[in-house]
C-alpha cells in the first residue's frame, strides 16, 4: 500500500499548521533535518503537495518540526500518526 | 516555492571545503599576523610576506609586513617569475644569496634592482600534496638566509598551512549559512541521544528517534531540549 489510510489526513493537517505560522518548505526541512530527519529537501516537498509517500517516523518528524515553529498557542498544531484512528478502507 | 535550498548550501559548503577555495576578506588578516610573526623570528629580516596562490598559479590573497614585500612580491606575479613561485610551484625552499648576482628569474631581479633588497628565503607552504601559497622574508644585505634559516622558515609552514585552509573552511561556511552549521550540531545532538537509549537496549535507531519524540510530546520539551538532558546525563526517565 503507497499510502497508510490517514497518511493524506496528517498530510491536510501539516498544511494547515505551516499555513497558519507561515512557515515555508526550506524552514520546515531545516528543522526537520535538525531533529534527524532522513528525507531530502525534495521528497519533502513531493510529500507537502501529494506527490509521495513518507515513512511514519518521517511524517512524525515533520509534524514535530512544525509544531516546534509555531508560536506557542496559535492556530491549529500538526497531528502525529497515534493522534490520527486510521480510517476504513473507502472512507474519505 | 521557496527560498535557496539548504541542501544546495551544503553542498556548496562541502564543495568549497574540498576545493579549497579561497574566501579573501577573512584570509587577509590571518596571513598578515602571519607574515608579521615571521619577520621577527628570522634575524636581519626587513619585511616578510604569505601569498596565497589558486592552482593555476594567480595570487588570491597576501600579507605583507612593509611596502618593500609588497612591490617585490607584485613584480613577482606580474611577471610571472620570481622566488617565491619557484618555491609553490617546486614545493620546495629556495634561498637567494644575493638577487645581484643570481640569474634564475632575469626580470624580476632586474626589476627589483631599486629596491632595497638582496637576499630572499622562500617556503612553500603545503597542505596535504598541495601547494596552497609561499612565505617568504627579504632582507637588505647579501648572504643572510642559508640552510639554518630555511629550516626556521619551514617550521612556521605546516602549522600555517593547515591554520589557512581551516580559516578558509569556516569562513566559508559561515557565510553560506550559520543557520546550517545550528542544524547539523542539533542532527548530531539528536543522533547522540539515540546512541545512549541504543545502548539502554532501544531495538533500533528508529525505535529510538521514536521514544525520544514520546518524550519530548510528554514532556512538552523541544526535541532538542530532551536531547541535550540526555546527553547531558540528567535525564530524569529512570531506566
Amino acid at each position: 500500500m503507497a499510502f497508510e489510510s490517514y497518511e493524506p489526513e496528517q498530510r491536510h493537517k501539516l498544511q494547515a499548521a505551516l499555513k497558519t505560522g507561515d512557515i515555508t518548505t526550506g524552514e520546515l526541512w531545516l528543522r526537520y533535518f535538525s531533529i534527524g530527519g532522513s528525507a531530502g529537501e525534495y521528497e519533502v516537498d513531493a510529500y507537502l503537495q501529494g506527490l509521495f509517500s513518507l515513512p511514519r517516523l518521517e511524517r512524525d518528524l515533520l509534524a514535530m518540526a512544525a509544531n516546534e515553529l509555531l508560536p506557542d498557542g496559535k492556530g491549529p498544531r500538526a497531528p502525529y500518526s497515534d493522534e490520527l484512528p486510521p480510517m476504513e478502507p473507502g472512507d474519505g | 516555492m521557496n527560498r535557496k535550498a539548504p541542501l544546495d548550501e551544503l553542498s556548496a559548503a562541502v564543495g568549497r571545503i574540498m576545493g579549497l577555495l579561497l574566501t579573501e576578506e577573512k584570509v587577509n588578516d590571518a596571513v598578515l599576523h602571519l607574515a608579521q610573526g615571521i619577520r621577527q623570528a628570522i634575524p636581519g629580516s626587513i619585511g616578510a610576506g604569505v601569498s596565497l596562490l589558486d592552482v593555476r598559479g594567480n595570487r588570491t590573497s597576501t600579507g605583507f609586513t612593509d611596502e618593500v614585500v609588497a612591490e617585490a612580491d607584485r613584480l613577482q606575479y606580474e611577471l610571472r617569475q620570481g622566488p617565491c613561485l619557484t618555491a609553490w610551484a617546486s614545493e620546495m625552499s629556495i634561498i637567494v644569496p644575493d638577487v645581484a648576482t643570481d640569474r634564475r628569474w632575469p626580470e624580476w631581479s632586474s626589476a627589483v634592482w631599486g629596491l632595497p633588497i638582496r637576499s630572499v628565503l622562500s617556503a612553500p607552504l603545503m597542505v596535504g600534496q598541495h601547494a596552497l601559497g609561499a612565505l617568504k622574508v627579504y632582507a637588505d644585505a647579501p648572504n643572510i638566509y642559508d640552510d639554518g634559516t630555511a629550516r626556521l622558515l619551514e617550521q612556521f609552514t605546516a602549522p600555517a598551512a593547515i591554520l589557512l585552509s581551516h580559516i578558509q573552511g569556516t569562513e566559508t561556511v559561515k557565510q553560506i549559512s550559520g543557520g546550517l552549521q545550528a542544524a547539523l550540531y542539533s542532527r548530531d545532538l539528536v543522533n547522540r541521544a539515540c546512541g545512549i537509549l541504543l545502548a539502554r537496549g532501544s531495538g533500533t535507531a528508529e525505535q529510538a528517534l521514536s521514544e525520544l519524540m514520546t518524550m519530548a510530546r510528554t514532556q512538552q520539551k523541544s526535541l532538542i531540549d530532551v536531547c541535550t538532558d540526555l546527553v547531558a546525563g540528567t535525564a530524569a526517565d529512570g531506566r
